[in-house]
């Protein structure tokens, strides 16, 4: 029995660690005054609803939206032919091929950001939105062919074979038969890809210009010259949105045997 | 498989250049100025470097900091995946839910929950002043203690993860085994869980070290210009003294750094 109860309070231990800070953000957010504080003081929605009237955020959010949904399609459409080649093709060179892929991952994203701005976007001229869109497709890029591979690795070659037996061209073949069954590996990466990108910072942190910044370093900017609570609320808001978009996820296709 | 490669090339290609192109390029461009100086290409830069107080204490806070969260959360992550693979199944499933849970919470908000934390008017500091511990307000954030805290709250659970796979993979029998053979829980841990858990605690111990060498939300919210790391000290150099020389050198240090840790744990895995 004592060793249960040692376990428990281990197990309680880590985990107030871990996501009791969420927990007093949540309530930071809910304060009825004028600072950050904990605890709030006094009960509001005041913040939570102040968040939506602040322009700065709301251009943000949109910029961010766009980054996280169209840089993970963008990364798909070239990830899953990637993917697709790795897992079927014996092509020449195929491990220098994923290093290169996954790359990404590796190197850190602050030196990414700086090199992008410097040497591609400074000289091309670039836009700022522009420069932002193709970093953080690179970024996504090697999480979903890693995911979309894990999802072909596991169907198998022989129904596709059969497509082709019975008259399809190749092309039919991967769009009647492979894209259905690798349905819920897409997705799948497509949500990681979404969450990565839009809580990303480092690769954003030098592409970011006047006025055009994504949502994490407008929070970042906004909390050095301010010290009230909408920056809690707004956390709590978008932490929310991540925690159900992976809940939702996991509960229709089992998200976690895909990451 | 398919045999024909040019078709496998023409799918893979453009990936593998968008990538080359985006990334690998302007990164290797970016690398190569901390070769040079004044055009010419010369190691002056890094003795000028190296010869900065500052860059090494930076430097070896950095790998000081690295070590310790990865050391702290292996500690920490074998006590609470040893707790966790014991619970019965459902209950298993909604800890280790709640493990993962700060995983998909913005790096912003989980480091700014320590300012509420710690700040002068924090938990804390509310709690200590009102035992009576102290009369003013102790000073937590923009030190290492803060940082380490924001970077261990950060990684932790990687290391949680990869160690509980590992000790699922851990025969049922193993430790009462050694229990009744007489080991004691010190050499249960250190002759039995250890080396067969050897690989999960290498590769968590690899996520959390690189993690915490490439973090910059943490130090740059927590840390301040007071605790520098390497990535805020890279983003100051750029910001503040448009020093592209240091920029690269700094960023060589960091990939070699996280290439380092990859290549060295992965072979004390294997041995």
């Amino acid at each position: 029995m004592g060793q249960t109860w040692a376990s428990r309070l281990i197990i309680f231990t880590t985990l107030l660690f871990l996501v009791g800070p969420f927990i007093i953000i949540i309530f930071a957010g809910l304060s009825a005054g004028s600072s950050l504080a904990f605890p709030p003081d006094g009960l509001s929605l005041k913040w939570y609803l102040a968040v939506f009237e602040v322009e700065s955020f709301r251009q943000s959010f949109v910029l961010s939206m766009f980054l996280a949904v169209g840089g993970t399609l963008t990364a798909l459409v070239i990830g899953v032919p990637a993917a697709y080649a790795i897992c079927r093709y014996n092509i020449p060179g195929a491990e220098t091929i994923k290093i290169i892929v996954a790359a990404p991952i590796i190197v850190p994203g602050i030196i990414v950001g700086l090199a992008l701005l410097r040497y591609l976007v400074v000289p091309l001229e670039f836009t700022v939105t522009l420069a932002l869109f193709l970093a953080h497709t690179a970024l996504v890029l090697p999480y979903a062919v890693r995911v979309v591979s894990a999802s072909l690795q596991n169907l198998r070659t022989d129904i596709e074979e059969a497509a082709v037996l019975l008259g399809c061209n190749r092309l039919q073949a991967f769009t009647k038969v492979i894209l259905p069954n690798i349905r819920s590996g897409i997705l799948a990466a497509f949500i990681l890809g979404f969450v990565t990108s839009f809580n990303q910072v480092p690769v954003s942190l030098f592409l970011s210009g006047p006025g055009v910044r994504t949502l994490p370093i407008d929070m970042l900017a906004y909390m050095e010259i301010t010290y009230d609570p909408s920056v809690a609320a707004l956390s709590a808001l978008l932490a929310f949105l991540s925690i159900g978009i992976v809940f939702i996820a996991e509960k229709t296709l089992g998200f976690s045997r895909y990451v | 498989m398919f045999q024909n490669r040019t078709e496998g090339l023409a799918l893979v290609l453009p990936a593998a250049v968008f990538i080359a192109v985006l990334f690998l390029f302007p990164v290797g461009i970016l690398l190569s100025e901390g070769f040079k100086v004044g055009g010419e290409w010369s190691l002056a830069g890094y003795a000028d470097f190296v010869s900065k107080p500052l860059n090494r204490t930076v430097f070896f806070r950095t790998l000081k900091l690295g070590f310790l969260v990865a050391f702290v959360s292996a500690i920490i992550g074998y006590a609470t995946a040893f707790c966790i693979v014991n619970l019965e199944p459902a209950q298993r499933g909604r800890v280790f839910g709640l493990i993962i849970l700060p995983l998909m919470i913005s790096p912003v908000a989980r480091t700014y929950a320590w300012i509420v934390i710690l700040g002068r008017t924090g938990i804390v500091n509310k709690a200590i002043v009102g035992m009576g511990l102290s009369d003013s307000p102790i000073r937590f954030l923009f030190t290492e203690t803060a940082v380490f805290i924001g970077l261990l709250q950060l990684f932790m659970p990687l290391m949680i993860v990869s160690l509980i796979s590992a000790m699922e993979n851990l025969p049922k029998d193993a430790i009462p085994a050694a229990r009744v053979l007489g080991a004691s829980w010190l050499q249960v841990f250190t002759k039995v869980i250890l080396p067969l858990t050897r690989e999960g605690l290498v590769l968590g111990g690899t996520l959390v070290f690189t993690g915490a060498l490439t973090a910059y939300i943490t130090p740059a919210i927590l840390g301040g210009s007071k605790v520098l790391m390497l990535e805020t000290l890279l983003y100051q150099r750029v910001n503040v003294s448009n020093d592209y020389v240091s920029a690269g050198i700094i960023a060589t240090i960091l990939i070699v750094m996280c290439f380092g840790a990859n290549v060295v744990l992965r072979r004390v895995a294997k041995a």
